[in-house]
């Protein structure tokens, strides 16, 4: 059953290749839906299967596909580990992936690559899965890889517009820079300890028989996979640009999942993650200064899917900074609850952005609250998650990651990732009111929003309100049950129940402080924030990192294509041949001009020559 | 039959050209018989892949004859897993080619592709050394008139250069050969210059260093190593589509095959003196012509130039000597030689539909005609080696060979994930999409050319999810090969 | 009397004589030239043979005036010759066996 899991969205997404490379043209609508999305129903309730079977008590469940390769002692097969970890996340994967799914039936509705598509969407679903259920890193690595591919595919989708594939491209690209050091380190794990196998379950029985410089070296380049992946510093910038891509997919891929495999990286290899606190902590501060830094940006965008964006990487820091200091579980429960209101926000953002004729300027609308009822009030819900609010689901989670960084004593981090809630808070709602509520002009014709598109939007919201209670802390009453759940190797902490009180309390302030500052400024009446002075127009140029990148990676590799092209090849290889054939030639001309018809030369050669001989024989007789 | 059955595949090409040639017959009937030739060959093939014996060490099939008594050249063949391979690629990509160049009415292409076929097949399944010398020559032949003859741009200067340079390298060889067939007769007493007669010989340090040289100059042109290949992009951008498929797939991994047939079986201990040099040099060939790639402007150079990057690296990967480096060499070698040979087909189609092969004067394509993009991104993506097709497999397993030696070869190598994608993408980008500026129309592929795709494609992506079904048929020949020259290397590097 | 004399003094002749030969231009120098080595060759033929007593040397000696006259017929016809086709007598201007460009 577990391999039905994987297999079914590949196999779909052939199937209705080929049907559309028969004829692109033709329209099938019915047909690419009920493929389409009832693959992902499909999918979901073998998850929940499997869920149900582990919180019954089962052990981890395998399945074996087939032999991949077997040379030496590279052993590796295509297989699959649902533990409980796994469970957990294709749980959420697949239940959000399904609504995403219906919603997009609706979104793309009228686009001409209709079928197209749901082959790439459903394409990424087997891949996100292949990534979780792997049980061995290769196949990890393999799905790391095809998940990207369709990130690809999912950006450029819109190909006529090169704009659009110069962002597909940036995201592949960097993503590849981080899968660099991804290949190296399983590559040099596997030097390490590949004799005793290498499956997840071999390493990590082996483990112990690695170095410390080892595994913090591979601790280290599996993180680099994380920062292209899960869009951290400085490997971020394909985030913001990957919003060229249709909302469904920037839901489904940049906000719910593909993102996040980062965090679900560092959380399976936590048994090599727990040995090298070092690495832990640098991973931390990375998730905190991109919390910081993306939060910061965002406060002054004005598109409302890069507002969304910089929020993802945001949010990804937190878990960041969660699994970095070895609070496993926490950042996986907030994994976990972010996929509800992030995907909530994003499906909102593109509710909007129809029903005003592909708008996306925030500062273009406003008063939508009345027109727009059921979206209004499931992205308010969904920023009253993100911001902490409790009862609501991110309170929840955010707590656990910064009671985790306060009793860590990482006092830095935690102030880092205490003050970005006040941040976060602000900058969603400045987005919210901004949107919905500052009174514009007249409102002008809103394009009708089908039931598809709104449905979904209700079901995460309440997701949003109650998925929190899976992981409700000791101080406030519940069990953690979310922790013990996933058993993972998570640091103890010690922190009394007052502390938590306080922290707790501290976070709602700020998230209302955020929430009220923002209603000052925003909700009556807005305008797009000016580049008028030095710090305004750093910030809202996202501090120039894209024109560093230009300059320090770019232009210096193009400089060294021409150089190659221009002077190295030609100057010194070929150079260096033609050199040769200059001299041929030349020496071929010069023995030339001895032969230049004239009788009294040729009678000097011939003196030469005569004496030449004659002198070698008198010496060699002994006379001379 | 069986016991001829190599000559046969060697010669038959070569066989119904000649026989062709002699009747002056019509260019129709001529396509018909070469396409015959290039099927019956692939039977014949698949026959022996067929009763070919993995386990069986030594070389299997062999025929042997002496030829010049009075100098102890033979006759000589046999096959064993690594040439089993390479036969299989030569013979797998002419019924494809044969397909593309349906509507070729000029004779002199079809000729040529048959006695490319016949010097390919014999150069690789040769094991004496002079027959193997010649086979080598009758190679660089039609490559000369393709290039000369029906090239482009500026086909002679391109053509003389890269006949000169692979001669320079060939005349090195032939040096050495003689030489080592006098030492044999100096040591043993009569003339042979069978390949396992002469393993036997004992060469002092010296001179052995600079007999290894002259092969390996051969060699290190073919392939071409950085340094050594100024004749490469002038050559693959002048010449046509046919001639290029063969000069990117086959040749260039022959240079590939004669290090490893020769270096490895004549002069394992010499090798050790040249392993460092040739792993820079194609540590440094990786990065170098992917660099050059980026702002290539012409199709074919470009992926002259990333030929040359994977090449250096298959190259990299036999120098490791152990088992995931030359597992991937193999596997990469065949890999590339089908994605190469995909998608130069595919700039051959670009170019007779649009009769440019500029970048700069493309685009858009994937506005009008899907199945052409997908095979296009799909060749493409494979020689980025993405994970799903081949080259993903093999360069995985040189990766893994190189951690193996040393952290710094393996941090280097690993950079071929990062090279090939750039140029790639944006080659891509620039190409496929953007607003549709293509001027003229654009077809889509008709069914000729998908049948003449598709094997490659469903190659590509069997070899990416199930390696396991080809590992079985290299891996017991190839671990024996790998022990012999292990112990007689000694230490590591 | 010494023979040494009549050494150097063949030497002499025959040093001049290729000198001529190289450095001059005109045809008749070179065809004096030439003769001038003959005789000195033809000098010590018939000084060695007084020298050895033996006659053959005188003999050949003989023998080369008789081929000077007849080789002096020949040159000489040529040299007419060559005057009528480019009516010049520098030796420098024949040069239709020249490597190279078109020449005269």
């Amino acid at each position: 059953m577990i391999n039905l899991i994987v297999i079914l969205p590949f196999f779909s997404a052939f199937f209705m290749a080929l049907v559309y490379l028969y004829n692109t043209k033709a329209k099938r609508y019915v047909f690419y839906t009920a493929v389409g999305v009832g693959t992902p129903v499909v999918m979901t309730i073998l998850s929940f299967m499997l869920a149900y079977e582990l919180l019954n008590g089962s052990q981890t469940i395998h399945g074996t596909l087939f032999k991949w390769i077997n040379i030496g002692d590279f052993d590796i097969s295509i297989a699959f580990m649902a533990d409980r970890l796994s469970v957990a996340m294709i749980s959420f994967i697949t239940f959000i992936g399904t609504l995403i799914h219906i919603y997009a039936a609706g979104y793309m509705k009228e686009d001409d690559g209709y079928g197209k598509f749901f082959v790439y969407f459903n394409l990424f679903m087997g891949s996100m899965l292949l990534l979780v259920l792997a049980d061995n890193p290769i196949m990890m690595f393999v799905g790391w890889e095809l998940v990207g591919l369709c990130s690809y595919l999912l950006i450029g989708f819109y190909h006529q517009d090169a704009a659009n594939i110069k962002a597909s491209n940036k995201a592949f690209i960097l993503n590849r820079v981080g899968d660099f050091g991804f290949i190296m380190a399983i590559s040099l794990l596997f030097v390490a300890l590949g004799e005793g196998g290498f499956t997840f379950d071999a390493i990590q029985a082996n483990i112990g028989s690695v170095s410390h410089e080892m595994l913090t070296l591979i601790g280290f380049l599996l993180f680099l996979g994380s920062m292209g992946k899960s869009a951290q510093i400085p490997l971020y910038v394909w985030l913001p640009d990957a919003m060229a891509g249709p909302t469904p997919v920037s839901a489904l891929i940049h906000a719910a999942t593909m993102v996040t495999a980062g965090v679900y990286m560092v959380a399976r290899y936590s048994f090599l993650y727990v040995e090298v606190p070092d690495v832990g902590l640098f991973i931390a501060s990375i998730g905190a200064a991109s919390a910081l830094f993306a939060a910061i940006i965002a406060s002054y965008q004005s598109d409302i899917k890069k507002i969304l964006a910089y929020s993802t990487m945001s949010q990804l820091g937190y878990m960041f900074i969660a699994v970095g200091l070895g609070a496993y579980s926490a950042g996986i429960f907030h994994v976990f609850t972010h996929a509800f209101f992030k995907a909530l926000l994003f499906m909102g953002a593109g509710a909007v952005i129809i029903a005003l004729h592909h708008e996306q300027n925030i500062f273009k609308m406003g008063g939508l609250k009345k027109h727009l009822k059921v979206v209004y009030i499931t992205m308010f819900i969904a920023t009253l998650a993100i911001s902490g609010i409790p009862p609501f689901a991110g309170f929840f989670s955010k707590d656990a990651i910064l009671v985790a960084a306060f009793a860590s004593e990482h006092y830095v981090i935690w102030g880092i990732a205490t003050f970005t809630t006040g941040l976060t808070a602000f900058y969603m709602f400045r987005m919210l009111f901004t949107v919905f509520f500052a009174n514009k002009k007249e409102v002008q014709h809103l394009t009708p929003i089908p039931k598809s598109m709104t449905q979904p939007l209700i079901v995460l919201a309440i997701g949003s309100v109650f998925a929190g209670f899976l992981g409700v802390n000791e101080a406030y009453g519940g069990s953690s049950w979310i922790n013990t759940f996933l058993a993972l190797p998570d640091t103890k902490l010690h922190v009394s129940h007052s502390s938590e009180y306080m922290l707790g309390a501290l976070n709602v302030i700020l998230g209302l402080m955020g929430m009220g500052l923002a209603y000052k400024l925003f909700a009556k009446e807005t305008k797009e924030p000016q580049t008028n002075t030095l710090l305004k127009s750093i910030v809202i140029n996202k501090f120039y990192v894209d024109e560093i990148y230009e300059f320090i990676i770019i232009k210096p590799l193009l400089f060294l294509s021409h150089l190659i092209a221009k002077v190295i090849d030609p100057k010194i290889f070929d150079g260096f041949i033609n050199l040769n054939v200059w001299t041929y030639r030349k020496s071929g001309a010069l023995f030339g001009k001895l032969q230049n018809g004239k009788v009294r030369y040729y009678a000097l050669y011939i003196l030469t020559g005569v004496s030449a001989m004659s002198f070698y024989i008198l010496i060699k007789l002994g006379v001379m | 039959m069986l016991d001829h059955i190599l000559s046969i595949i060697i010669f038959l090409p070569l066989f119904t050209s000649v026989v062709f040639g002699i009747f002056q017959v019509d260019v129709k009937v001529l396509k018909i018989g070469a396409f015959l030739s290039a099927a019956v060959t692939l039977i014949l093939v698949a026959w022996l892949t067929f009763l070919f014996d993995p386990h069986a060490t030594g070389m299997q099939f062999v025929e042997h004859a002496p030829w010049i008594k009075n100098s102890g050249i033979s006759y000589y063949l046999g096959v064993d897993f690594l040439s089993l391979t390479v036969l299989l690629l030569i013979t797998l990509l002419m019924p494809p080619l044969y397909l593309y160049m349906k509507h070729e009415e000029r004779k002199g292409y079809w000729y040529n592709m048959m006695l490319l076929q016949t010097g390919v097949t014999g150069a690789v399944l040769s094991l004496d050394l002079v027959l193997f010398y010649l086979f080598w020559e009758t190679m660089l032949l039609p490559i000369f008139i393709m290039i000369g003859k029906y090239g482009n741009g500026m086909h002679q200067y391109n053509a003389m250069k890269i006949v000169l340079m692979t001669i320079l390298g060939s005349m090195s060889m032939l040096f050495s050969i003689l030489y080592i067939g006098y030492m044999h007769f100096e040591t043993v007493g009569t003339w042979s210059f069978a390949l396992y007669d002469l393993t036997d010989i004992v060469f002092n340090a010296e001179t052995s260093i600079f007999l290894a040289a002259g092969f390996l100059l051969a060699f290190v042109i073919k392939i071409p190593l950085v340094g050594f290949h100024t004749w490469m992009a002038p050559a693959y951008g002048s010449a046509p589509t046919p001639a290029v498929v063969i000069m990117s797939s086959i040749m260039a991994k022959l240079g590939i095959y004669g290090i490893w047939r020769f270096g490895f079986g004549l002069f394992e201990e010499t090798l050790i003196y040249y392993m460092p040099i040739i792993a820079v040099l194609a540590l440094v060939g990786l990065l170098y012509y992917a660099i050059r790639a980026i702002t290539e402007d012409n199709l074919r150079k470009m992926f002259a130039y990333s030929s040359g990057s994977h090449l250096s690296l298959i190259a990299l990967g036999l120098i490791l000597t152990n088992i995931y480096g030359w597992s991937g060499s193999l596997y990469l070698i065949a890999t590339h030689a089908l994605a190469s040979a995909g998608m130069f087909i595919m700039i051959g189609l670009v170019y007779k539909r649009f009769k440019t092969v500029h970048i700069s004067e493309l685009g858009g394509i994937a506005s009008r005609a899907p199945k052409f993009t997908f095979f296009f991104a799909f060749f493409a993506l494979s020689i980025a080696g993405l994970p799903g097709t081949g080259g993903f497999v093999a360069e995985l397993l040189i990766i893994i060979g190189a951690f193996e030696r040393n952290f710094w070869i393996g941090l280097f190598t690993a950079t071929t994930m990062l090279a090939a994608m750039v140029y790639v993408f944006w080659m891509l980008q620039r190409t496929l999409f953007g607003p549709d500026n293509s001027t003229c129309q654009f077809t889509d592929l008709n069914t000729r050319e998908l049948v003449m795709l598709l094997p490659l494609v469903i190659m590509l992506i069997l070899t990416g999810i199930a390696p396991s079904l080809f590992t079985p048929m290299f891996e017991p020949q190839l671990s024996v090969f790998l022990e012999s020259a292990l112990h007689a290397l000694g230490g590591v590097k | 009397m010494s023979p040494n004399a009549f050494y150097l003094l063949a030497s002499l002749l025959f040093s001049i004589g290729l000198v001529g030969l190289v450095s001059r231009k005109n045809l008749f120098v070179l065809y004096m030239s030439i003769e001038l080595m003959l005789s000195s060759v033809s000098l010590i033929l018939a000084t060695l043979s007084k020298v050895l007593g033996d006659a053959g040397g005188s003999v050949m000696s003989l023998l080369i005036i008789g081929v000077i006259a007849a080789e002096a017929a020949v040159f000489l016809a040529m040299i007419v010759n060559l005057y009528r086709a480019k009516k010049t007598l520098d030796s420098d201007r024949f040069t239709m066996l020249k490597e190279g460009e078109k020449n005269d």
